[in-house]
């Protein structure tokens, strides 16, 4: 059974994938990790080619849509030691397609499919509970700690949406920002973050939106647990209706 | 009176209007505007009653000429009374909406002077949001009963979903509760927008430029145990509104008592077990090819307090089991306690590369504490075969001990496709 390693980044991920894909007579067969260079580490090294890597997603997406989206949710997770079954995942959409997907009963399409369908899941509950701010200069920000690195395919969310705004999201964990203005979408990390002065109304829609929050609720239905498991507590740090709780 | 406060009145108003949907509807929105729709529908919030916040729920006034007795709106109930002007409402949606507190408006309101007269104030934001601020939200408009056509067919062509409230399950107790309101004058606009729906679709096909007419479909809404409706009736009625008028959604809304009469029932609780059930029922005839017979009959038209309706079927009808894993098809696998849309659509799809043995189900995620008694897996069964009906009803009603049957209540319904 041959073991191949990869630099660690998701390019050499996807690859290192396409290059087993196309060298190895079963690629079910063969293991991919990430290269720790340590002493008695096994294994060859295949390097990382960005072409081949966009390539690979090409083809996917041309061969099984479905299967990509999934590829592309999975690595929004950025899951480590992942890798065989994401490779065997690959290898098994070139071969079935999009029904790959129904395939949950081997182990690799499963593990791949779960953390797809989390990265996902949290991805459509953020484009709700993303919460923007009006700054002084008339611009909006938001800011998140997303489990999963979710700020590119939420930002072209808001770009659809929120077009005619000047806004910032900004992915507090990991220091990364994403940038609307004028029909452009541009993504940074900032280094140093400072939180500029809110617009003078700002906090007089914040209290209007916490009044509606509280009224629209049915007294007589009070159900704390149904809000918690709807609402993980996680996400209330930036909910405007949750602060001051 | 300021916004703030006229916003606590006229959104505790309107909180007890069930529906919340802001899916159905695919719309780009204006290039130069603000906003859009998602099919699938987008919750921004949940409030503390559990229930997702998506539209800004709010009345456009509730000074109501009606004295409906199970409504707070009530023209002889004494509560504040508030008015938003068009602008209040169009700011406060596009304020709410750039800061993404929320998907849209959802617009409704009492009868102020006469339902043409409030129906045509409500159109007016509608017209205002979507033309002067070529908004691209969600827009939910309640039709006013009674009110004209060309209103009905005006709210059509501005908002996303619209909707009559249909409001008590029959005409005597409307007679007796909202002596107001009539049958025809709720029925009349439902099938004016179920046809309008109907010609715009076959219009859109020929023109994608031509008018979208309610995109999101139009659904209504009924309250619960304010009248002595059985559950058998209730569900016939929506089983009709879903056949013959074309409906999205039936809403069930549990009746809170909101002020004492003696018309009303007098409740320890809102019924909200009973609400559940309903609801589940509904899932049945909508999604999983129930009808309203199979599920209830005259001589028990009322649903299963301790089993939901699919189960309390399955226990009626021991002819139909076991399921054979490896061989029925997608409609056989819908009427098995505890499989549902997701599961069915699984099983399917994972058969076509190999058998799928008991193991495998789990790993597939089906859960099978309930399915377990009326399944085989390449013919084997999980339970001790041939077990009788009252049997197995003791058994799931001590397997299922462990949550008091309140408890199953947090589990809110999800559309199925909402999350693949």
């Amino acid at each position: 059974m041959n073991r191949y390693l990869y630099d660690g980044t998701a390019d050499g991920l996807l690859s290192s994938i396409a290059w087993i894909l196309e060298e190895e007579p079963d690629p079910e067969k063969v293991t991919l990790a990430k290269r720790m260079d340590t002493l008695f580490e096994e294994g060859f090294t295949i390097g990382t080619d960005a072409t081949l890597a966009e390539s690979l997603f090409f083809r996917l997406k041309q061969h099984a849509p479905d299967a990509a989206h999934t590829l592309y949710s999975f690595m929004l997770a950025e899951k480590e030691g992942m890798e065989t079954s994401l490779l065997h995942y690959v290898s098994l959409a070139f071969k079935h397609g999009d029904k790959v997907k129904g395939y949950l009963t081997h182990p690799a399409v499963r593990d791949i499919v779960n953390v797809a369908q989390k990265a996902g899941r949290e991805l459509h509950r953020m484009k709700g509970l993303l919460r923007f701010e009006k700054l002084q200069d008339g611009a909006y920000l938001a800011k998140m700690e997303p489990d999963y690195n979710i700020i590119h395919p939420l930002a072209d969310h808001f770009s659809r949406r929120l077009r005619a705004q000047h806004w910032f999201l900004y992915d507090v964990k990991r220091r990364m920002a994403a940038r609307w203005n004028n029909g452009t979408l541009q993504f940074g990390t900032i280094e140093q973050f400072t939180t500029p002065a809110l617009s003078e109304d700002e906090k007089k829609v914040q209290a209007l939106w916490q009044a509606f929050f509280k009224t629209i609720a049915i007294p007589d239905r009070k159900n704390p647990r149904l809000q918690k498991s709807n609402m993980p507590m996680k996400y209330w740090k930036y909910l405007v209706e949750k602060q001051g709780e | 009176m300021d916004t703030l406060a006229k916003l606590q009145i006229l959104s505790g108003a309107a909180r007890y209007d069930a529906s919340c949907a802001s899916s159905g509807s695919k719309r780009e929105g204006p290039s130069s505007g603000t906003g859009n729709t998602s099919s699938s529908g987008i919750c921004h919030s949940w409030a503390d009653d559990g229930r997702c916040i998506s539209l800004l729920k709010i009345l456009l006034s509730n000074d109501c000429i009606y004295d409906c007795a199970y409504c707070v709106n009530r023209s002889t109930n004494p509560v504040e009374r508030a008015s938003f002007t068009a602008r209040e409402v169009i700011d406060l949606t596009l304020d709410f909406y750039r800061r993404n507190y929320i998907e849209g408006l959802f617009l409704s309101s009492a009868v102020m002077q006469s339902p043409d007269q409030t129906m045509e104030r409500m159109v007016r934001v509608a017209e205002a949001l979507r033309t002067e601020e070529q908004f691209g939200g969600y827009i939910h408009m309640k039709i006013i009963p009674g009110c004209s056509s060309d209103l009905v067919r005006k709210a059509g062509l501005y908002a996303d979903r619209i909707s009559v409230n249909i409001e008590l399950p029959s005409q005597a107790s409307l007679q007796r509760l909202a002596p107001q309101k009539h049958k025809h004058a709720i029925l009349e606009p439902m099938a004016l927008i179920g046809r309008e729906i109907a010609t715009s679709l076959v219009e859109r096909k020929a023109s994608c430029r031509a008018p979208r007419f309610a995109p999101a479909g139009q659904s209504t809404q009924m309250i619960i145990g304010a009248s002595p409706e059985n559950d058998f009736q209730i569900l016939r009625l929506s089983q009709g509104l879903y056949k013959k008028m074309n409906l999205k959604r039936v809403y069930y809304s549990a009746y809170v008592p909101v002020i004492a009469d003696n018309r009303l029932p007098v409740l320890a609780a809102p019924p909200l077990l009973r609400e559940h059930r309903l609801y589940q029922a509904d899932w049945l005839l909508r999604f999983y090819g129930f009808s309203a017979e199979e599920i209830l009959s005259d001589d028990a038209p009322h649903l299963d307090e301790s089993f939901d309706p699919k189960t309390a079927w399955a226990l009626r009808h021991p002819e139909f089991f076991p399921v054979e894993i490896n061989g029925a098809d997608y409609a056989t696998l819908l009427r098995v306690p505890g499989i549902g849309v997701l599961s069915a659509k699984r099983i399917v799809a994972a058969r076509r590369f190999s058998r799928i043995t008991p193991d495998g189900l789990k790993k597939i995620g089906v859960v099978i504490k309930r399915a377990k008694y009326f399944i085989t897996c390449s013919g084997r069964s999980f339970e001790k075969p041939d077990q009788p009906p009252a049997l197995i009803r003791q058994r799931l009603l001590l397997g299922e001990s462990s949550e008091a049957p309140m408890s199953i209540l947090p589990k809110q319904l999800v559309l199925p496709g909402l999350i693949a």
